[in-house]
């Protein structure tokens, strides 16, 4: 098969190859951003939450406008948590995984003067409480902790950092003994790294893509005088109803009492919460996913037209062709790599617009920018369904006979 | 001729069915995702207050210390005002109207024994808030700006809550029971929801429910009523309220011409350089603002950006559809070389040949378009079943509907004339000579 004579057809009828170069290059870049959003949207609900979520039951909204609660009252609370049947650790916390309500947010600055945001937990025991694994140094001893919001300034707060953060702050050498700061705060002791936990997902769920998902931290702190109160508490996996229902009982016990009565506090397995917090994640997903899908449909269905004209309008010379000798195979040949020309020359433009777009949405939306791994996915996905849609016109061809070739010429 | 056009072009779309579905289709799904993006934007960017709009701005100050850090993650405190600032606009009178209000959440107790107690969500404000916004009457009216002063208890309630209340549409008169305190109702409104909820705070769900109660500002205060909006303090907080480092209420202010714009403006800039001379203010005087309602809406940025994204992958998504409409079109105009060379042949103009095929194209958008109505009808119910708070707005009024109609017709006119002007142009003695 000669080159020269394939693109000196497509270069004479350049019409129809450029419509279809067109159609591929928009699916193409189309297709590139909203793989992307996909990823994006999917990164927070494929990350490893790092918590034992099957035995977690968290509990929350426990407020009230009139009074708030004493250290010791929520150390009573704590304690009797913990006697519960089924029960094998309780925390009284501030700012959970997947407690969407209540954020504690933290700035670090690590010694060689990366600066990143991150979320905060703060409770007594949540390393146990949470069934996190330490990779690194030590959970916090109990003599460590202090009351959160004394402002005993004296010496570093304590506190334990995730791998993806001792990777960011610290990205040479051991994590455990170093000296973290506030980079608001230049007179502030800062914070030393006593123990590094694999997995711990953030609760600011939109912020957790781009390996920054585990953008969390637990500090040597607990909970003292508060306003509101939310608990931590891990369960007997083979007792998990019958605990559930002991800690609500228990929870109602202590607190109704005290709490405004219109909002009852929420409690719930972690899974559960899980599958609410994602509930518009998925939402989105399927949006995403219902539009690319109709523009692969319409990509192909056009495709497929356009070469279904193409080969009618050259029945001739593929008579001719078939007269002088060549192979059903070749004709078959012959529309697939003409098809792969045009949907790479596609793809290129594509790959063009795809980054184009992405910086405008860039621009407006504050997305991060495309990489450029995208780029050949959605090529290679192009390909593949010009292939497929230019298959059943060119069995067609292939089926032209010999004789055509001699008729009214 | 068009009658005749039309008979044509049905019988060439009726003799490749295949085809003519898949055009349709094409240009059903591209109106119809784009339709349901665009009628969800239309409902969340209008306008809350037509005819009113152009009148209303939202005074801002820069109360904020100069060491204050803005932290990027959470609410910014210089949105809201603290009671001192709130109520020095207010009482100087500068604007036509002028108002200060916070969100509120208050539990009413029922005289009817057969209701048991509920929350409601509502405002606390100033006596101007009615007249200002233009908040419908059914019975009485709002309460007088006296009663501010005198932090009297009364109300003005939503239609809804009042014939829930007493069954009765005129409720005036009557007493309400709200968090164990007994307010006296001077007015019931009818329903009026301004979508988006412009005048509450900005971290509310400015989308959702109606407000069902207005109550004066200083009675709820003296009460000592929670807000359900954001409240920021930069320094230490103890829950007083009036203090001057806590940001709670909003302000909105009517002006009615440019002078008086000018005028207010210059007003907020005095107002912060008198504040910056007696110490309470930190930063330039000049960082003081007016924005109108609508530059206020677009500034806090009501519309998620998730719904403008979404609206341009529609949009992108139209393109695709409409590119693929003009191949199939070229493919199915060219495929006629034979007769439209015969109508050449006896006497068509160019003009007529386009004519037709400008018609073919016109059929396939009306067909396309009803295609794309039903989409969107089954793309905005799955929107409503979203769980965003703005889910319940996506709505198709008739301007759409019709809008969504013309716009397939359009696009797929658009997408016509490159291959009615090809088909126009076939030579027809190389066609006839091959027939």
């Amino acid at each position: 098969m000669s080159w020269r004579a394939m693109f000196s057809t497509l270069y004479r009828h350049s019409l129809m190859p450029l419509l279809v170069l067109l159609q591929v290059a928009l699916a193409c870049a189309i297709l590139c951003n909203v793989l992307f959003l996909v990823w994006q949207k999917m990164q927070p609900m494929l990350a490893p939450s790092g918590v034992a979520g099957h035995e977690l039951i968290l509990v929350d909204q426990i407020s009230s406008t009139t009074r708030s609660w004493s250290a010791a009252e929520v150390q009573t609370a704590e304690e009797g948590l913990r006697r519960l049947p089924g029960v094998r650790a309780a925390s009284a916390a501030t700012g959970l995984p997947m407690v969407l309500t209540t954020l504690m947010i933290f700035e670090f600055k690590g010694p060689s003067g990366v600066k990143i945001g991150v979320n905060g937990y703060i409770g007594d025991g949540l390393v146990k409480t949470l069934g996190l694994q330490l990779v690194a140094g030590r959970d916090f001893l109990p003599a460590e902790y202090r009351e959160y919001g004394d402002t005993n300034a004296g010496a570093p707060l304590p506190v334990i950092i995730t791998q993806a953060m001792a990777n960011q702050l610290i990205p040479d050498g051991q994590p455990v003994g170093k000296l973290l700061s506030d980079p608001n705060e230049s007179t502030d002791p800062g914070y030393r790294v006593v123990g590094v936990v694999r997995h711990l997902l953030r609760n600011q769920l939109g912020m957790a893509t781009d390996g920054k998902a585990d953008y969390t931290v637990l500090t040597a702190q607990k909970i003292g005088k508060a306003d509101g109160l939310s608990f931590a508490v891990r369960v007997d996996p083979s007792m998990r109803e019958a605990a559930l229902g002991e800690v609500r009982s228990f929870i109602h016990r202590q607190f109704d009492s005290t709490m405004d009565s219109h909002s009852p506090a929420r409690i719930s397995f972690y899974d559960e919460r899980r599958d609410a917090a994602f509930k518009s994640q998925r939402a989105a997903l399927w949006l995403f996913a219902g539009v690319s899908l109709s523009v692969v449909i319409v990509t192909v269905i056009g495709i497929m037209g356009l070469t279904g004209f193409w080969v009618q309008k050259r029945t001739r010379q593929i008579g001719i062709r078939r007269a002088l000798g060549a192979r059903r195979g070749d004709i078959i040949r012959l529309f697939l790599v003409e098809n792969l020309l045009i949907v790479v020359m596609g793809v290129a433009v594509g790959m063009l617009l795809a980054f184009g777009c992405n910086l405008l949405l860039m621009h407006y939306y504050e997305l991060p920018r495309l990489p450029w791994s995208y780029l050949p996915i959605g090529g290679v996905l192009m390909l593949l369904l010009g292939q497929l849609a230019v298959l059943s016109p060119a069995m067609r061809a292939a089926r032209v006979p010999p004789i055509v070739a001699t008729r009214s010429l | 001729m068009f009658g005749y056009y039309l008979d044509l072009a049905l019988r060439s779309l009726k003799r490749n069915k295949v085809l003519t579905a898949l055009m349709v289709l094409a240009i059903g799904l591209g109106i119809g995702a784009s339709m349901t993006m665009v009628t969800v934007l239309h409902v969340m960017s209008g306008d809350p207050l037509p005819g009113r709009s152009g009148e209303i701005y939202y005074p801002h100050l820069d109360p904020l210390p100069l060491d204050y850090h803005k932290s990027e993650y959470g609410p910014d405190p210089g949105v809201n005002f603290s009671w001192p600032d709130a109520m020095a606009l207010v009482s100087a009178h500068r604007a036509e109207r002028q108002a200060a209000m916070a969100g509120g959440h208050l539990l009413v107790k029922p005289e009817r024994t057969d209701l048991r107690p509920f929350y409601v969500d509502g405002h606390y404000t100033t006596a101007d808030f009615f007249a200002m916004f233009g908040v419908p009457f059914v019975h009485g009216q709002g309460w007088a700006a006296s009663a501010d002063g005198a932090r009297e208890h009364v109300v003005v309630l939503s239609e809804t809550l009042g014939r829930k209340l007493f069954g009765s549409a005129d409720a005036t008169g009557r007493m309400v029971r709200l968090n164990d305190t007994d307010f006296r109702v001077v007015g019931v409104a009818a329903d009026w929801r301004p979508q988006p909820l412009f005048y509450a705070d900005a971290s509310a769900r400015v989308f959702s429910a109606a407000d069902q109660f207005f109550v004066p500002l200083s009675a709820a205060l003296d009460l000592k009523f929670d807000t359900s909006g954001n409240v920021s303090a930069w320094s230490s907080f103890d829950g007083d309220m009036k203090s001057p480092t806590v940001t709670w209420l909003q302000v909105w202010v009517q002006l009615k011409d440019s002078t008086q714009v000018a005028a207010y403006r210059q007003f907020l800039i005095d107002y912060s350089t008198n504040q910056k001379r007696l110490g309470r203010f930190e930063r330039a005087p000049g960082n003081a603002h007016l924005y109108g309602l609508m530059e206020w809406l677009d500034h806090q940025k009501l519309v998620p950006a998730d719904v403008r994204l979404q609206l341009w992958l529609a949009l992108g998504f139209l393109l695709v559809c409409m590119v693929n409409i003009v191949a199939l079109l070229l493919a199915k105009f060219l495929r006629r070389s034979g007769e439209v060379s015969v109508r050449r042949a006896l006497g068509a103009r160019r003009r007529d040949i386009f004519q037709q095929m400008g018609v073919e194209s016109m059929v396939i958008g009306l067909a396309g378009g009803v295609l794309g109505l039903v989409i969107a009808q089954v793309g905005l119910w799955s929107v409503r079943r979203r769980p965003d708070d703005y889910a319940h707005l996506a709505q198709m009024d008739p301007s759409m509907l019709i809008g969504t109609l013309l716009l397939a017709v359009f696009a797929s006119m658009l997408a016509g004339l490159l291959p009615a002007w090809r088909a126009c142009r076939i030579t027809p003695a190389l066609q006839l000579k091959t027939l």
